[in-house]
């Protein structure tokens, strides 16, 4: 009964150009990525974008740091 | 009217420009990276989708190094200031523009803060120049690529190995050149780029663009809003947030995009041999006329970018320039911002009169503007007045 479940995660990174120079990143991995505006921003963050990515998070953030997108924080989604 | 003045901006702009700034205002009109709702993410996404193009066509890895300003001025002044208030010198070329020479200037306040070497037409011997002038607190090389003034070109691939032997940075003015002549960042070695993309781009006036390839050195000239890290007192340092505080002009950067998509379509090779095609007839009709002084080298692919600077025997420049607007004609005449390269050229203090075609301009019109300049070039011959 029990399948495997991905979790959807939140890469905050910050600007909007970070996010879509991401999101271009991910998609030539094969990852699928989709843009948000960050909706709850960390104390010292303020207001930024995020990728919203299914179960592949750390891979993700890794491509991103290789290509130079500051990464500021990973979360869950809720 | 025929305008043959697009050195300073080009016109007409293309249809496909003018509709995309008009649908701009009407799709893209919100404020993109500042908001999360449909219409600020469609502005946002079209604003990197001209980043990822200009990247690609200027040969620059990672798009997020296009910065958009207000000019190409405001390029160079990022560059020159920015890497330049806290010490050390420039070197350029003695045929640069205003745009390069005032802020050296204005850094050279209580001593002087750059050197300047000689154009040649000799490529080697102008590098030899810009070597010899290299000194141990040398920062950065800053040159135009083309001048706005004669066309002459400076060999940046050259200069730019010549930067980098000696650990310097390289800026290239290129207000003159982009969307004409052949610029490849990655290839040519350039760590900066400025570029007035309302010339040979077509795009609408008041945008420009700083292209870096080396990202990490300078810092803003202004601070403010970027839409991001807003918690933060300190400007955030990625690009291009770090360079571009507070509201972009949208209708602008969707003007350069299709003016880009313009020039690709046409092929910037076609377009470039078009105008040089041009002042090659120009050049040809005029540079052997007893009453006309070119004062350009003949046109050539390769070597000079499309302007041509002339004088009629006898005229102040000013003077002919008015003659050919009663005929309608558009030219600029004067010092064009340029007066190092006019006296580099000895023009100085009259200056030229500078025609410059675009991809709209045709071999009628080179007709009748060699018609009324030898009608006014006789005029004056006979009238024997020697005014310049």
């Amino acid at each position: 009964m029990g399948g495997i479940v991905l979790a959807n995660q939140y890469i905050h990174v910050g600007s909007i150009t970070n996010a879509m120079r991401g999101r271009r990143l991910l998609e030539a991995q094969g990852i699928r990525a989709y843009l948000h505006r960050t909706s709850h921003p960390a104390e010292g963050d303020g207001c930024g974008y995020s990728l919203l990515v299914t179960g592949q998070a750390q891979r993700a953030e890794q491509i991103l740091r290789s290509g130079g997108v500051r990464v500021v924080r990973i979360s869950d989604a809720l | 009217m025929i305008y043959w003045d697009n050195a300073a901006t080009t016109w007409p702009k293309p249809a496909s420009v003018r509709a995309a700034v008009g649908q701009a205002l009407v799709r893209y009109g919100a404020n993109p990276g500042r908001a999360g709702h449909d219409m600020a993410m469609a502005t946002g996404q079209e604003v990197y989708t001209c980043r990822e193009e200009l990247a690609e066509f200027f040969g620059l890895k990672d798009p997020t190094g296009v910065v958009f300003t207000l000019n190409c001025t405001a390029g160079l002044n990022t560059v020159i200031r920015g890497l330049l208030e806290e010490g050390g010198r420039a070197l350029t070329s003695d045929l640069e523009h205003n745009a390069v020479r005032r802020p050296l200037a204005a850094l050279s306040a209580r001593y002087p803060r750059y050197d300047t070497a000689a154009w040649s037409p000799d490529e080697d011997e102008t590098v030899e120049h810009f070597r010899r002038a290299i000194r141990p607190d040398t920062r950065l090389l800053v040159c135009t690529h083309a001048s706005n003034v004669f066309g002459v070109t400076l060999p940046i691939r050259k200069l730019a190995r010549l930067a980098h032997d000696h650990g310097l940075l390289f800026c290239v003015d290129a207000a003159q050149s982009a969307g004409v002549l052949p610029v490849d960042m990655e290839a040519d070695g350039i760590d900066y780029l400025c570029v007035a993309p309302h010339k040979g781009l077509y795009a609408p006036m008041g945008t420009g663009l700083l292209l870096c390839r080396e990202r990490d050195k300078i810092p803003p000239l202004v601070r403010g809003g970027t839409g991001s890290y807003s918690v933060q007192a300190v400007q955030p340092p990625d690009l291009p947030d770090r360079l571009e505080s507070g509201t972009p002009n949208t209708a602008g950067i969707c003007g350069i995009r299709a003016g880009l998509r313009f020039v690709r379509e046409k092929g910037r090779e076609r377009i470039y041999a078009h105008e040089i095609a041009l002042l090659q007839r120009v050049y040809d009709r005029l540079a052997s006329h007893p009453g006309i002084r070119v004062y350009t080298p003949r046109p050539a692919v390769g070597r000079t970018a499309p302007v041509l600077s002339l004088n009629v025997v006898g005229l102040p420049s000013e003077q002919t320039a008015a003659l050919l607007n009663e005929q309608g004609i558009a030219v600029r005449a004067g010092l064009h911002c340029a007066p190092l390269a006019h006296t580099r050229f000895g023009t100085m203090p009259q200056g030229t009169v500078r025609l410059a075609p675009s991809a709209f301009s045709t071999p009628q019109e080179v007709k009748k503007i060699g018609d009324i300049f030898s009608k006014i070039a006789k005029k004056s011959l006979h009238s024997g007045k020697n005014m310049i």
